[in-house]
């Protein structure tokens, strides 16, 4: 990897803002979509007079699902400026206005006081972030004693991915700097966090690259996107098979600041 | 109580109790009440008429698949006007009477009962029949003046029969439904003329209607069980034929028991492969009219078609790719789109997560109302090619493909399920929601269902032709020795229908 971590994270927080990424990955920008989104804002066991905090926020669906399926207020933490707006955007069509707002900002230092949020939602954005120590500092930072963290990840044994799965495109796609679901629990202990449920989820990952399989199917068929699809079909391919070889795979992990 | 030396258990019954309705009895048509019930996860019909007994159905062969499907119901919309007036309760008043939930998706102007075959299976009861019916122009007009009275701007009118292109003025009502401003007007026809008439297919060329085109396979014992003939050399001739003038096709496959379930993938295949044709429609055959001999409780359901495809086109389509339609009762329709090109054929399910926007019982915030409306339009029982348009078009469904929808639409293609009820499946909560009507000469809008197991058709046919029709009982196997044949070939009760 030649990127400083700064620039990596740049590149993802713009290739997700990218017309590209709307198009493979559809409204819902994680393995499981709005039904695990759902099982994560269970977890969190808030209620109308909470705020939560969203850290990795991307379009904003799963801030907004939050605000509705919980009557909480929402502020969504994101390093895309673009992002952030179509997210506001979203947040005002669908009525959530000032109840869920988005804020530019980094998962490594995040724009929040001690002690403030009475929850935290990290849903496939760890993996993305370079530093994660520091990124799961922040999550307890922020949060009060005793409100929890629902976070889901792409898990990956690392070392044993196939060479192709470490190269930019799979940082971007979550794969590259991927860690199995035990060290997640560890990071997130170590950072003040009492780790509560550990879950995998590799189904919804299959489900996720099938998704991405077929829309890239029919970038061909269309002759959108150029070259790059041909690419992004041997990737999305290879990570199929990671998968069903038990390297790769999704995980959730539900954790209260002690 | 117990009996002396011995406990008496109670013991559990052996089905699920999940909807009491109200049905009709085969026989004698007098509305029943009825129930609905799960066995060995099949779903069943049953019904008592206190004088021809008990009846029960299959109804879906997948309890599973058709509780699933129940969260695809959208509300219903209000057609402009009503025809009728609540009397005597669904199915009695048709319609549409103000208790019925959906206006008409699609409507159909049978305008003759006379046909250039006399197939085994016609729910129209059609035929070389010396005393049939022709509708006039002017009958014609009419009803479509009601249709557009009742829609404003009506989406699909289907042109039926009998065997509509063998109707002198066929081509004059193709044209005038289209200058009604009805968005898709489509021919039902076997093809026979279409294939034998140059100038007629030429003369439909220049209007271009849709081709939906009675197509069942290709093996020479399916034609002559379901047609009476070997029309093979036909329907190639009719579909080259719609290729040559520019008419796109439906194929349009009624499935029976033991005849063609074979025959499904071959003609998916087929299908994808034509450049004429669009889409397929798959049909368990309706068990109204003229039929073979059937069992109520083994016939073929929705169900038992998607899974047919899934096993005969495995590496196509599987059983998800197919979409409860949501305008009409859901487990009456199941529609699956996919993109085609060449040997490549990508699912629409494939590409974006359908549950999230046409479940309409869950409490979650549809992520998109714009991609919402655009899929109501394509999982639509008027959907016609080119409904996907919308949504390719939709920027925030993230598909947006605006710059390559002239190359796309071409290569879209659609498969159809559609299980039509009968005289032993009717169950009026689904007849209620019913979005596929028959337009009668006086201009009312008859469920489709209600047509053609309630004894509508047969009065409509009476009104217009002149002649008593005796009303139709299903070709069942339990009913036999109750049955006498009609003049046209289906069956009716033999001693007279009601005592």
């Amino acid at each position: 990897m030649t990127l400083a971590p700064g620039e990596l994270k740049a590149c993802c927080a713009g290739a997700y803002a990218s017309p590209a990424a709307r198009f493979l990955l559809g409204d819902s920008f994680h393995p499981g979509g709005a039904t695990l989104t759902s099982r994560l804002v269970r977890a969190l066991q808030v209620g109308a007079s909470a705020t939560v905090v969203d850290v990795g926020s991307g379009p904003g669906t799963s801030a907004i699902q939050l605000a509705s399926e919980t009557s909480c207020s929402v502020v969504g933490v994101e390093l895309s400026a673009e992002s952030v707006d179509a997210a506001s955007r979203a947040a005002a069509a669908a009525g959530f206005l000032g109840r869920v707002r988005f804020i530019v900002g980094d998962a490594e230092a995040l724009p929040l006081e001690d002690d403030s949020m009475d929850g935290a939602l990290c849903e496939c954005a760890l993996c993305t972030f370079p530093d994660k120590r520091t990124a799961a500092r922040e999550l307890a930072r922020v949060l009060r004693p005793g409100a929890r963290l629902a976070l889901s990840d792409v898990t990956a044994n690392a070392g044993r991915l196939p060479p192709e799965l470490i190269g930019l495109q799979a940082w971007v796609a979550c794969i590259a700097d991927a860690r199995p679901l035990e060290e997640i629990a560890a990071l997130l202990e170590e950072a003040g966090l009492a780790v509560e449920s550990i879950e995998r989820h590799d189904q919804v990952l299959r489900e996720l690259l099938d998704r991405v399989g077929a829309r890239l199917q029919l970038a061909s068929i269309a002759r959108s996107f150029g070259e790059g699809v041909q690419r992004g079909r041997e990737l999305a391919a290879s990570a199929r098979a990671a998968v069903a070889d038990g390297m790769l795979g999704y995980g959730v992990v539900v954790a209260a600041k002690r | 109580m117990a009996v002396a030396g011995k406990t008496q258990r109670k013991v559990d019954r052996d089905e699920v109790f999940l909807e009491y309705t109200k049905s009709i009895c085969p026989v004698c048509k007098r509305v029943l009440d009825a129930e609905v019930n799960v066995r060995d996860n099949r779903v069943f019909l049953r019904k008592r008429c206190p004088e021809h007994g008990r009846f029960e159905a299959l109804v879906y062969s997948d309890a599973e698949l058709y509780m699933a499907q129940q969260r695809y119901n959208k509300p219903g919309t209000l057609p402009l006007e009503f025809q009728t007036e609540v009397k005597d309760g669904c199915p009695l008043d048709c319609g549409l009477c103000p208790e019925h939930k959906q206006h008409a998706c699609l409507a159909i102007v049978e305008v003759n009962s006379g046909c250039n075959l006399d197939c085994p299976i016609c729910f129209a009861d059609s035929g070389h029949q010396p005393d049939g019916f022709s509708l006039t122009y002017e009958q014609v007009e009419l009803m479509l003046d009601r249709f557009v009275a009742a829609e404003g701007e009506p989406e699909v009118v289907q042109f039926s029969g009998g065997e509509p292109t063998i109707h002198p003025q066929i081509l004059d009502f193709v044209a005038l439904a289209q200058a009604k401003g009805i968005r898709s007007v489509m021919l039902n026809t076997n093809g026979i003329r279409i294939a034998r008439d140059r100038r007629f297919a030429r003369a439909l060329g220049r209007l271009r209607p849709h081709v939906y085109l009675q197509f069942d396979g290709f093996a020479l014992e399916t034609h002559l069980t379901l047609r009476g003939k070997d029309l093979r050399r036909d329907k190639q001739c009719a579909l080259d034929a719609c290729a040559e003038h520019g008419l796109t096709v439906t194929l349009v496959a009624a499935v029976e028991k033991g005849v063609n379930e074979h025959e499904v993938g071959a003609i998916v295949r087929f299908a994808v492969a034509h450049p004429a044709v669009r889409s397929v429609a798959f049909q368990p055959v309706t068990h109204s009219g003229r039929h073979v001999e059937f069992e109520p409780l083994e016939r073929l359901t929705n169900a038992d078609v998607m899974k047919l495809v899934a096993a005969q086109v495995p590496e196509w389509f599987q059983l998800a790719d197919f979409v409860p339609v949501p305008c009409c009762f859901p487990s009456c329709r199941s529609m699956s789109y996919a993109f085609v090109d060449g040997d490549s054929v990508v699912p629409f399910t494939r590409l974006i997560e359908i549950d999230d926007y046409l479940d309409y019982l869950s409490n979650r915030v549809i992520p998109d109302p714009d991609v919402r409306q655009a899929l109501e339009r394509m999982f639509s029982s008027s959907a016609t090619p080119g409904a996907e348009r919308a949504l390719l078009a939709c920027e925030s469904c993230g598909i947006d493909l605006p710059a390559h929808l002239d190359d796309l639409e071409e290569k879209v293609f659609m498969i159809i399920v559609q299980d039509f009820q009968d005289a032993y499946t009717l169950n009026v909560r689904q007849l209620m929601k019913c979005c596929v009507a028959e337009i009668t000469p006086d201009g009312r809008l008859i469920p489709f269902c209600a047509y053609n197991s309630v004894g509508y058709r047969e009065q409509v046919r009476a009104q217009l032709s002149g002649v008593d029709v005796a009303p139709v009982v299903p070709n069942a196997a339990p009913l036999q020795a109750l049955l006498q044949p009609t003049r046209y070939g289906s069956k009716t009760a033999a001693n007279g229908a009601r005592t």
